[in-house]
């Protein structure tokens, strides 16, 4: 055996908490830097897609998707309330320590997308991990041809990122279209499942030289990736991300293997082709 | 690699050689009936060390990867966070390692060590590791009814991944270097050069122990087969499923078992330390995530996927090591008989009868 000078992987650094902001019930977004502005620098490398172990001491540590693009200044997390660890997370106010390592996994192939058309498909907090995509593939305009997002949650009340929302929706660049599954007063957009825009009048989705990105419940990640076969994408032109429990985001826990492959290290984007073969029901 | 002769009641001198060197030597003992255990070789024990036994119960993984380990500390002062990572480096020789237990070892680095990331806190408990093995010969001690590794290939006498390999041929031992270190300990006077004919005992030796195994899986191959190319039908994965009864023992005695969960627990005052311990792919909530979702919710998909991972060639060709090494042991720990060759009789048996 050589000599010791392996880097220990396990070891978080310390992040300091910015400040909070509430996006819909139970989602809050957290913006934070590296206590070290050396590991602030060395994170910011990170590619779309990607995702970093949060850890709260006593509490535990768990994975969370990062949905800031690397041309975006600052680094956040958005986190919904779900268990242990985020409830922990939620407690946090603006000063409060955590620690953070990362970034993890295979992140979006952005370069594999140059010259082609992007279709982002989201339901609820499924735009967690495709925004990261979309606002890189926004900063980098000029090197896709169309970019299309649709988006949908049950309420009006319940969408992710509304400020996003309102500027990619007057943006030319973009075509995006949201839709709610239950309308509320002052709603007037559109009332139904996220795959229904793809049959609006009006709407074109295109389909060769495109690469398709869906995130959302596992009911409508069944139904949107029907609708997209249909439509007649190729299984290797549509894209997702997958979530496992993960204990430590590098390959050796265990937790996350579907099948064949390690989410944290082979995923966790994943064709729909790939998430086929794995041997294994996702 | 080196070979030389000693002598019988020589045997133990290593030991005394290995402590000599400063090292923690861990052998084999019995213990009452047929409890067998590895312990730490002490002045008083030292004459009890057993060469011939029934694999011990638990196998020598601990030694490397603890069921129980801290990894760092973390403490919470006006208002700041440091983080240290807590180190064990024992220096530990195993005395009278198994071929199998030692392919265990061997697949334990290769995940540990290999691959995109080395785990630090492996590689300090290995640095140091002095490996001793002894050939499986005696076909009444040595060899269990539950034992395979020559379906596994990775007995009765290992080829590779130790320091010094025993072997017993009679009043005579013969002793192979598979390292420099293990090399080194031959500069000893008890031993002394072979001849053909202990090579040839050697041989015959392996040769009749190959016979006395009992554990018939000739199907282990066919097996790896099947479950690579996922020909197994689910309803034989239920069957495995309806049989287990979820306790993770089969992982705990396995010498390949490499999945951990890392809890944090409270110290002291604002004082925090991680450990990290094995886990078991058994158990329901090793893939429960937040929220209550299970992707295996289901016991024969967990059974399944123990079985997936051991078995695949996709992880066969990605460790470039099989994560079963034959040991047995799992069949011995298992209530519901769904060990590793019970596991492969009911697949060759679902296998035949469907075609």
């Amino acid at each position: 055996m050589s000599p010791t000078t392996t880097e220990n992987i396990y070891v978080p650094k310390t992040a300091i908490i910015d400040r909070i902001t509430d996006n819909i019930e139970d989602v809050k977004t957290f913006y934070w830097h590296f206590e070290d502005p050396a590991a602030q620098a060395e994170f910011k490398k990170f590619r779309p897609g990607q995702f970093a172990q949060v850890s709260l001491f006593g509490i535990g540590e768990f994975p969370l998707s990062l949905p800031p693009s690397p041309t975006e200044e600052e680094v956040f997390f958005t986190c919904r309330t779900v268990g242990t660890c985020s409830a922990a997370l939620h407690k946090l106010k603006a000063g409060d320590r955590f620690a953070v390592r990362g970034p993890y996994g295979n992140g979006f192939p952005m370069e594999d997308y140059y010259g082609k058309s992007l279709v982002f498909v989201a339901g609820g907090i499924g735009l967690i991990p495709l925004r990261s995509c979309i606002i890189y593939a926004m900063a980098h305009r000029e090197k896709f041809d169309k970019i299309q997002i649709y988006y949908g949650s049950k309420s009006p009340k319940e969408l992710m990122y509304m400020a996003d929302l309102a500027e990619w929706t007057k943006s030319a660049g973009v075509e995006c279209s949201l839709t709610v599954d239950r309308s509320a007063e002052g709603w007037d957009g559109n009332v139904g499942v996220v795959g229904s825009l793809f049959k609006k009048p009006g709407v074109t989705v295109p389909v060769d030289n495109t690469k398709a990105f869906v995130c959302g419940p596992p009911i409508m990640f069944r139904f949107v990736i029907k609708d997209l076969l249909e439509l007649g994408f190729q299984e290797s032109n549509i894209v997702s991300t997958m979530e496992r429990y993960m204990k430590c985001g590098v390959g050796k826990c265990g937790h996350c293997c579907i099948g064949v492959a390690y989410v944290c290290m082979d995923g966790p984007v994943f064709t729909y082709e790939q998430i086929k073969k794995l041997g294994e029901k996702i | 690699m080196k070979a030389r002769i000693l002598d019988r009641r020589d045997v133990l001198k290593i030991v005394d050689q290995l402590k000599d060197q400063g090292y923690e030597v861990i052998a084999p003992f019995t213990g009452l009936g047929r409890d067998t255990f590895f312990d730490t070789v002490t002045d008083e024990n030292r004459d009890r060390i057993q060469i011939h036994l029934p694999n011990p119960y638990y196998p020598p993984k601990r030694l490397v990867l603890p069921q129980m380990e801290r990894t760092m500390k973390a403490k919470m002062e006006n208002g700041g966070l440091k983080i240290e990572p807590t180190y064990n480096e024992p220096r530990i020789a195993i005395f009278g390692i198994r071929s199998c237990d030692l392919a265990g070892i061997y697949h334990l680095d290769r995940f540990y060590l290999g691959r995109d990331f080395t785990d630090i806190y492996y590689e300090k408990h290995r640095k140091n590791l002095f490996l001793v093995n002894v050939a499986c010969t005696d076909k009444n001690l040595d060899i269990s009814d539950e034992c395979f590794c020559p379906c596994a290939d990775t007995g009765p006498a290992a080829r590779d991944h130790f320091d010094l390999q025993l072997m017993d041929l009679g009043d005579e031992f013969m002793a192979v270097a598979g390292s420099s270190a293990g090399e080194a300990l031959f500069q000893s006077p008890i031993f002394r050069k072979g001849t053909k004919e202990h090579i040839e005992k050697r041989h015959d030796i392996l040769d009749d122990v190959r016979k006395h195994f009992k554990t018939a899986t000739s199907w282990f191959s066919a097996t790896v087969r099947y479950v690579s190319q996922g020909e197994i039908i689910d309803k034989t994965f239920e069957e495995i499923g309806n049989r287990c009864l979820e306790c993770g023992a089969c992982t705990y005695v396995c010498p390949a078992c490499t999945c951990f969960t890392v809890t944090d627990r409270k110290v002291g005052e604002n004082e925090i330390e991680r450990v990290r311990m094995w886990d078991a792919c058994a158990l329901s909530g090793f893939t429960r995530m937040a929220g209550g979702h299970n992707p295996r919710k289901a016991t024969h998909d967990r059974r399944n996927r123990r079985f997936f991972r051991k078995l695949a060639h996709y992880f066969i060709q990605r460790e470039l090591s099989m994560a079963c090494v034959g040991c047995g042991r799992c069949h011995v720990a298992c209530h519901g008989d769904v060990g590793m060759p019970s596991t492969v009789e009911i697949i060759r048996r679902a296998t035949t009868e469907n075609k």
